[in-house]
């Protein structure tokens, strides 16, 4: 149990991208406000790039600049930082197309709630089907 | 200078539909010229997909590896043209040619304007890209990449139509991508974390050697990847994204979403699968059990859902959550016939469904109907188009002379070799459920008279209890609003020949020449794929053999 622990506390930032993507994943399964499943897709994928990026790092390492005077330093690992750039960009593209999105149901129903939005368009649907006959 | 392309062919494939893609806005002014382009855009796609498998067909057995921007393999990005890639990278621009030139003079009518047009181009010309790059690409974070842009892309064809339905189904479509690009990018991060490599072929070698002492890492990389990538492409616990954003985007959108789109990510799976982790691994995790089962169950569940749809485009979308299915069971099987059939079912699906999805919206397109039974008597009036509907059918269920018949020969020789008779029954119901649930579209089409028919809807609409009154004032107005907007969207339109609300009559005609054109090309592929299949199976092979390791 101890060694457990001290695994747990020497490893954190993985612990901290477990628990963050647990919560984005709740958040987007069981909210039915639009803007709240945006922010747990944007937690999740905040999850996904801790581990990434703390997968380079490295206790006591330095940057990975050539210092002429200390030949001996260890350097961290650049490439998944320079990757999770990348990732940064894709989900700020994801956000800015969901908001729109989100925007042109606001504008058709009012409301930015999943539920409300479905009960309404099937109220519409069936109006359609009344006036077909 | 022709020295110049040909060295830099693999990636001048993924970088002109991209580029083109991109500059298309600038010109939305002059529709003609944007449409030109994309056909051009495509054309030139094609050619370089065909100078590029002639290359590796004839190289026999040494795969061209192209490395960008000249950095070696440990730290560049390696672009492989093997069989595997070239056979998807004609797949994707054979299939997606016919589909560009359906939209020629038709498609402002269903997105509406010149700009939405020349936006959904570019959206268009993205996802072929991207797609492209995913046959191609040896490294694992520019598989996310691409997986990331087709993903964006196909959202944003759903949501091209301008409607709110279209919106919300964007939306739930966007949602579930974006968890299922957090799973993969993890599951990325997973293999790199164990391995320190992201070039597919560093990574496998590296996962081989240290999967023994780290099997729960593996494990957990392997979970990642084959949800994240089920997710996407739609496999049956995990579709349930598919019926909505595929049924409410434009018809061409349709086609190439689930024509095309959803086999991009089977084609990432596969190789993560079989490239990085490796048959050896596979079998040690079953994870070819668990693709086996979850392609018996999408073919049964997808059937039996898709059959009391009686929107057209609804039933062609729960089609494909069953026809994913066998594509994921020949892949499960680890056999080189089960494999090799996969991949053939893969692209004659996409030849088909494509088809398919095209015909269906130019009989919708042209009658405002979108149910099955107000279609009766179509074949009278759009002989070509009902045509091509019946003969993608009947590919799909896969009558002899038709692709789909290949494919499914090839999966039930390759489930018979692994000695388990269970995915053949299946394979079999499959079929007799597909034409349980396109026979009645035919039958309608050709052999009930629209007046049949209106009796039919009559009786049946007077049983329905009258309702109209419980309804709150919100949703009247909302109705109104759409009738609004969908009488502006009419009146800009130009090309439009027949107007969205008209009853069926003599204005009912097949589509214009470049329709019928790329309606009959998508049918010579179904049935080239049909009689002459030797050359593809022959590919397909090549690739089932290379990624079974048994060159």
């Amino acid at each position: 149990m101890k060694a457990l622990l001290e695994k747990l506390i020497i490893n954190y930032p993985y612990f901290f991208a477990v628990v963050l993507f647990a919560i984005g994943v709740l958040t987007v399964l069981t909210r039915s406000n639009l803007f709240k499943k945006l922010l747990g897709i944007n937690i999740m994928g905040s999850a996904g790039f801790i581990l990434f990026i703390a997968s380079g790092n490295i206790r006591g390492g330095v940057e990975p600049i050539l210092h002429t005077s200390d030949h001996e330093a260890v350097y961290v690992n650049p490439l998944p930082s320079a990757l999770m750039l990348t990732g940064i960009v894709v989900s700020v593209s994801v956000t800015a197309f969901a908001l729109s999105l989100i925007i042109r149901l606001y504008k058709e129903y009012g409301t930015t709630d999943a539920q409300r939005i479905a009960r309404m368009r099937n109220e519409v649907k069936k109006i359609d089907s009344n006036d077909r006959r | 200078m022709t020295a110049m392309i040909a060295d830099n062919l693999p990636v001048l494939v993924i970088i002109v539909p991209l580029f083109i893609g991109i500059v298309l806005p600038v010109f939305a002014r002059r529709l003609r010229l944007v449409e030109g382009m994309v056909v051009l855009a495509e054309a030139l796609g094609l050619v370089g997909a065909g100078f590029l498998a002639y290359m590796v067909v004839t190289r026999k057995g040494a795969d061209w590896i192209y490395q960008v921007g000249g950095w070696p393999a440990p730290w560049g990005i390696e672009l492989t043209a093997n069989s595997l890639a070239v056979f998807f990278l004609a797949v994707v621009m054979v299939v997606s040619l016919p589909i560009a030139l359906f939209t020629i003079g038709n498609l402002r009518q269903e997105v509406g304007g010149n700009m939405r047009t020349a936006r959904f181009y570019t959206l268009f010309l993205l996802l072929v890209g991207s797609l492209a790059g995913m046959a191609l690409t040896n490294d694992l974070f520019n598989t996310y990449v691409l997986v990331e842009v087709a993903t964006l892309s196909c959202c944003g064809l759903v949501s091209s139509h301008g409607t709110p339905r279209a919106a919300e189904a964007a939306f739930n479509y966007l949602i579930l991508a974006t968890l299922a690009s957090s799973l993969v990018v993890s599951g990325i991060g997973f293999i790199y974390v164990i391995t320190g490599h992201l070039n597919m072929g560093f990574a496998s070698q590296g996962l081989e050697q240290i999967w023994q002492a780290k099997p729960h890492a593996v494990w957990i990389a392997i979970s990642f990847v084959l949800v994240g990538f089920g997710l996407k492409s739609a496999i049956f616990p995990l579709h349930i994204w598919l019926p909505d954003a595929h049924s409410s985007a434009p018809s061409p959108a349709s086609a190439v979403l689930s024509g095309l789109a959803v086999k991009g990510y089977m084609i990432c799976l596969l190789k993560f699968l079989y490239v990085v982790f490796g048959p050896d691994l596979m079998k040690e995790f079953s994870v070819d059990r668990i693709l086996v089962l979850a392609g018996m169950t999408a073919i049964i569940c997808g059937s039996v859902m898709a059959l009391p749809q009686n929107n057209l485009k609804r039933r062609l979308a729960f089609s494909t959550v069953a026809q994913v299915g066998y594509i994921y069971l020949g892949f499960g099987l680890m056999d080189i016939n089960g494999l090799a059939g996969a991949l053939f079912y893969l692209a004659s699906h996409a030849a088909i469904k494509s088809a398919l999805f095209l015909s269906a919206g130019a009989m919708i397109s042209a009658t405002g109907k979108k149910k099955i039974s107000e279609l009766a008597g179509i074949g009278r009036k759009m002989p070509l188009t009902a045509s091509v509907f019946t003969a993608a059918s009947l590919g799909l269920i896969g009558i002899p002379l038709f692709s789909g018949f290949i494919g499914k020969w090839y999966l039930i020789a390759g489930s018979l070799d692994s000695g388990d008779f269970l995915p053949t029954i299946i394979i079999i119901a499959g079929s007799v459920l597909c034409a349980a649930y396109l026979f009645p579209v035919i039958r309608v089409a050709w052999f009930e008279s629209p007046q049949q028919a209106e009796q039919v809807n009559a009786e049946q609409q007077a049983e329905q209890p009258d309702s109209a009154a419980q309804e709150g004032s919100r949703g009247i107005a909302l109705q109104d609003e759409e009738m609004h907007s969908g009488q502006q969207v009419q009146q800009t339109a130009v090309y439009q020949n027949v107007q969205e609300n008209t009853p069926p009559g003599n204005q009912v005609k097949d589509p214009g020449t470049a329709q019928k054109l790329a309606l009959i090309l998508l049918t010579a592929v179904i049935f080239i794929l049909g009689i002459m299949p030797g050359p593809f199976i022959a590919l397909a092979k090549r690739a089932a053999a290379e990624l079974l390791m048994l060159r």
